[in-house]
């Protein structure tokens, strides 16, 4: 049996030890991080069948929980697992030829500690533990996007730090609330005691805790960094963060509400947060002419989404939720990446920059085009399952309510509708065809976008695989007292 | 040969001959047609079959695809127009850019369309629904230029319509716990008319979009002027079908005559007001039409006015109306392509297709003109063409159902449909050729093809009516309908026969008559057009006929009276909503405190929540 620490340990170790290799080669740098995902992902797919049986907890120094840390590999854990490790892999691989300016010996090692710290949000089960990995991602996020050193760069760069370390300092005094009343960090244990929201101290502990969480997670009106911050990161980053590290800022909260508070009660009020978040994400993205811009919004937008599938908190809209971050991630990574080699290509990021894209880059743009259409839910593509799922979710729940959200959710599918199609004419049909050479993205490049296309089709049309893992995941979420009894014996 | 073969045929060709025209073009070609006339085989064939089968699971769901008279018709329909619209592509498309794609394209959209017509569930239907949307999409989008903001319009309209889609399934879904369309059929009488009506409405928005319905209309002017000719065809003939198929499926089919006619009484009644609006939809797109100075424009509109006069047959609801709108449907398809082909063939060979700039083409291009006088004439509804037997069915509905405004209506619609056709007819073929076209030829053998096809099954339709409307009686009688006395020329029936024999018969006597008449009278002399112009003095050269503003005075009339005014309203909209949108993204003002300040202000929020009103 492979110790599932070794998810945290490898990439931290080999994050810490690249600047070692860098002496002995400088080319020897950037295979790291392929390799450390690498493993991740083997490792990962390799624990999905027995963490599906029976989630694996492992006791850190064998302190058995509530006086150690625990990690605990359950599905919902595995899902994100897997999803940080193969996005990891592919944008270090694309990063191989990518990334050439700069200090890259930095760059490749922010870039581990950022998925270090992504992997361990998701399998520890200790809240302050969760607090650390979550400054560990944050922390090497504010400096990846700094990374080109320029001025937009340095100044959303600051702006993320400034609002982030407000983010985290909410959530830090939340922790200090909890421990203060219950004594104890154990979220289980947390958990144990905490039956309702009622008492004033609770909510309020709930209320910085959300709040925090909801600056990295980009949930509205905490959001504002991010247009600023995945616009001017590499394109490599940008991938990263949105197509993970905000992902993950759901996947917290998403604990600290269900499994941790068991707060039912606020969801009505998330949800209505959420769909905010998704409208105002996918209107500022409408008219924007900068892609990455575009795409930052877009990203809001789709948080939004997702925040508002979880909210639902039937088993449906849970499953849905999961199913979301999964699209969402191959699909905004896709588009990032893609995004990067025809601004590299172009010098600019403006659309309009982009025409004659579909003859000069034909398989890039192919790429962005099934990344495109897969976020706007259109089948065959991943983005439908996630889509259908919702709508199902939603119209299953019952109520005018959610009747009503549904509706400005697909409202606002209709304005992502329009501002992607709007790209996907500008790469294939504006402007003239003519003198345009083939400048197609190198190989490196064209790996990870073929593998997220393929995947991107490939669980649009066979959801089935996919959603025997979902259903386990949105069950550790639903069965709150399940997973205080697994962690606490 | 199973239903699910023909779809990986369909779907599958489609992507090996975009392979293969990477190879070689000529080889693309060739397999391009040859799979376009498989599926047409396959379809035929599979004449007269019923069935229902599942293909695969998703998400937990039962996928179906079914067969039965009513998808077969669709399909067949889909099938011809599709193998036609490629053979007119060959020479069509010879030399543009990107062939591969737009094979690829057309392909894809036929396969999708019937994916649609074969779909058993609503998901299945959806998901080829959507395919269909994208392919369509691109496709239009593919001239550059203005078919942008066209294929733009077209897809932000259809994914309003796939929302509603999306609303109207799962609300079916929640009360019935499937998908599947004849299961949801043999639960869905009891549902209250309230519901019915709401997810009846749901769906007339998707249908009504794609059916370009007044006021859904306004993506299809442009996009089937921008269009490629032979796919404008497709768009015309059988695309927009699909919204038809989807009101006889949601109508007919999902909720069923009897739970139909109880969603409210008389003039208030879900059939009477979708009746009203096939009405408007065939009255003001007829005279917009007639204004258009732009051949695929006069085109567009018309098809707008004529699925007015299908969802007015469809809605009307007795045997005899929906026998009617059935069969314009398939008359509508084959004329409307015919008519898209023959002015594609003009375009392809002048290079325009203003009508104020071309004239006399007649003589250069005899064919052309005999297949666009056809079609034509089926447009109008002429005795002898397929046209004027579904026409004649709709009026007879609307006369019997003594619905005197509607039937009004119907008839004035033609008297515009004669005007903007003899337009058409005048503009490109008659009066003086202009010098720029002088050398201009007949078109291409592989444009010819198609278009003789069609005009066969125009003229065959309409002498033989009975072909069509046996197999579009055994629909009407497996949805519920009172089966039609049909025989091989016509209807019979108590109320009034239809006898195109005898139609015929007197066509060919009062021909006759007329001949001997003219034969008896002294012979006429021949002058030279030139020469009659210039009273047999001297001719000027250059241009001096020309066909501009033609229709002036009615023009004058009723030019006050036809602006597309949802169009002007939804653009409105459009800017409206974009600037909504741009005042939202300023609340990103660049400005940290303003940042900070949301941050504080969402916390203060939840706790003043809880602390001040006690909510949780």
């Amino acid at each position: 049996m492979v110790n599932p620490v070794l998810l945290i340990a490898v990439p931290l170790g080999l994050a810490f030890s690249l600047p070692i290799f860098g002496l002995i080669s400088k080319r020897l740098e950037k295979y790291l991080p392929v390799i450390a995902m690498l493993f991740n992902l083997s490792l990962s797919v390799y624990l999905v069948p027995r963490v599906l049986t029976h989630p694996i907890i492992v006791y850190i120094g064998g302190w058995a929980p509530p006086f150690g840390i625990d990690l605990f590999v359950g599905p919902v854990g595995i899902f994100f697992s897997v999803i940080i490790a193969l996005v990891g892999l592919l944008v270090s691989i694309y990063a191989m030829d990518y990334i050439k300016e700069g200090d890259t010996g930095k760059y490749h090692v922010l870039f581990l500690l950022l998925l270090t710290g992504a992997q361990g949000v998701v399998l520890t089960g200790d809240i302050f533990n969760l607090f650390v990995f979550y400054e560990i991602l944050c922390i090497s996020s504010y400096a990846l996007v700094g990374y080109l050193r320029d001025r937009d760069g340095l100044e959303s760069a600051i702006k993320y730090l400034v609002q982030g370390s407000i983010g985290t300092g909410l959530v830090l005094t939340g922790i200090a609330f909890i421990y203060g009343l219950y004594g104890t960090l154990n979220m289980a244990d947390i958990a144990r005691q905490i039956n309702s929201i009622k008492p004033a101290a609770n909510f309020i502990t709930l209320a910085l805790i959300i709040t925090g969480l909801g600056v990295e997670a980009a949930i509205f009106p905490m959001n504002a960094w991010l247009p600023d911050a995945h616009s001017s990161a590499p394109s490599s980053i940008s991938a990263i963060l949105s197509g993970i590290a905000i992902e993950i800022g759901v996947y917290a909260i998403a604990r600290v509400i269900f499994t941790i508070f068991g707060a039912t009660d606020i969801l009505s009020f998330v949800a209505l947060v959420g769909i905010i978040t998704l409208l105002v994400g996918e209107m500022s993205a409408l008219k924007q002419n900068n892609i990455k811009r575009m795409l930052a919004y877009s990203s809001t937008g789709q948080i939004g989404l997702i925040v508002f599938a979880f909210a639902i908190a039937t088993s449906y809209g849970i499953e849905a939720g999961l199913f979301q971050i999964l699209n969402h991630s191959l699909s905004k990574a896709l588009l990032f990446l893609a995004a990067g080699y025809m601004i590299y290509r172009t010098g600019s990021m403006e659309i309009s920059s982009f025409e004659g894209m579909g003859k000069r880059m034909p398989l890039t743009s192919l790429g962005f085009t099934i990344g495109a259409f897969s976020l706007i839910g259109l089948p065959p593509f991943a983005g439908f399952a996630s889509k259908f799922l919702i709508v199902k979710a939603a119209l299953t729940k019952g109520g005018g309510l959610y009747t009503c959200l549904i509706a400005l959710a697909l409202v606002a599918t209709v304005i992502e509708g329009a501002y992607f199609f709007r790209v996907v004419q500008v790469l294939y049909f504006r402007g003239s065809n003519e003198n345009v050479t083939r400048q197609e993205a190198p190989v490196v490049a064209l790996v990870p976008f073929f593998v997220l296309a393929v995947l991107i089709i490939a669980i649009g049309i066979y959801p089935g695989p996919v959603m025997h893992v979902l259903n386990s995941a949105t069950s550790e979420f639903v069965h709150r007292i399940a997973y205080i009894q697994g962690v606490l014996r | 040969m199973s239903l699910e073969m023909l779809l990986v045929i369909a779907f599958g060709g489609a992507f090996l001959t975009y392979l293969l025209g990477k190879l070689s073009p000529v080889l693309r070609d060739i397999l391009a047609v040859l799979l376009t006339l498989v599926i047409l085989a396959i379809v035929a064939l599979f004449y007269g079959r019923t069935g229902e089968s599942s293909f695969m699971n998703f998400l937990g769901f039962n996928l179906s695809l079914r067969i039965n008279t009513l998808s077969w018709l669709f399909a067949i329909a889909v099938a011809t127009l599709g193998s036609l619209s490629t053979i007119f592509s060959l020479s069509y498309m010879k030399g543009k850019e990107r062939l591969d794609f737009y094979y690829l394209m057309m392909l894809i959209v036929n396969a999708s369309m019937l994916g649609i017509v074969f779909s058993g569930d609503l998901i299945s239907f959806y998901v080829f629904w959507e395919i269909m949307s994208w392919g369509t999409f691109l496709l239009i989008s593919y001239n550059r230029g203005p078919a942008l903001a066209a294929g733009l319009k077209y897809i932000v309209m259809s994914i309003v319509g796939s929302t509603a889609y999306l609303l109207g399934m799962f609300s079916l879904y929640a009360s019935y716990s499937t998908f599947n369309i004849a299961d949801i059929a043999s639960r869905i009488s009891t549902a209250s008319p309230g519901y019915l009506l709401s997810v009846l409405v749901l769906f007339s928005i998707t249908f009504g979009i794609k059916n370009a319905l007044v006021p859904l209309h306004t993506w299809l002017p442009d996009a089937h002027s921008e269009a490629p000719s032979p796919f404008s065809a497709v768009l015309s003939g059988i695309l927009i079908k699909m919204g038809t198929y989807g009101f006889v499926i949601s109508m007919y089919v999902l909720v069923g005559i009897k739970a139909l006619s109880h969603l409210g009484h008389g003039i208030l009644s879900f059939h009477f007001m979708l009746a009203i609006l096939a009405a408007v939809t065939i009255l003001v797109p007829t005279f917009i039409a007639l204004m258009q100075d732009d051949a695929k424009r006069v085109l567009a509109w018309s098809s707008i006015a004529q699925v007015g006069y299908i969802i007015l047959g469809i809605a009307i609801g007795t045997s005899l109306g929906f026998a009617g709108g059935m069969f314009h449907f398939l008359n509508h398809a084959s004329f409307k392509a015919l008519l898209f082909m023959a002015i594609g063939a003009v375009e392809y060979r002048t290079g325009t297709r203003d009508l104020n700039s071309l004239g006399g083409i007649i003589k250069k291009m005899p064919f052309t003109f005999m297949m666009t006088l056809i079609g034509a004439l089926g447009l109008i509804g002429f005795p002898l063409t397929n046209g004027f037997v579904s026409k004649w069915l709709i009026y007879k509905t609307l006369i019997l159902g003594k619905d005197p405004f509607l039937a009004f209506v119907a008839l004035f619609g033609t008297w515009g449909t004669i005007l903007y056709a003899y337009k058409i007819l005048h503009n490109i073929f008659m009066g003086q050729l202009p010098e720029e076209y002088k050398g201009v030829e007949e078109a291409p053998f592989s444009m010819k093809f198609p278009m003789v096809i069609l005009s066969i099954i125009i003229i065959l339709f309409g002498i033989l009516p009975g072909i069509p409307l046996k197999v579009i009686n055994v629909i009407g009688v497996s949805l519920g309908f009172k089966s039609l006395a049909v025989n091989i020329w016509g209807i019979a029936s108590d109320t009034g026969a239809l006898n195109t024999i005898n139609i015929f018969s007197a066509i060919l006597v009062s021909w006759i008559v007329v001949w001997l008449i003219f034969k008896a009278a002294p012979t006429s002399l021949r002058v030279e057009q030139d020469n009659n112009y210039a009273a047999g003095s001297y001719v000027p050269t250059g241009r001096y006929l020309y066909t501009a503003n033609f229709y002036a005075p009615v023009y004058r009339i009723i030019k006050p009276y036809v602006i597309d005014v949802v169009d002007i309203f939804y653009m409105a909209l459009a800017g409206a909503v974009r600037t909504l949108c741009d005042w939202t993204r300023r609340m990103y003002t660049g400005e940290l405190g303003s940042y900070v300040m949301y941050i504080m202000l969402f916390l203060a929020v939840l706790i003043t929540m809880r602390l001040g009103f006690n909510i949780w």
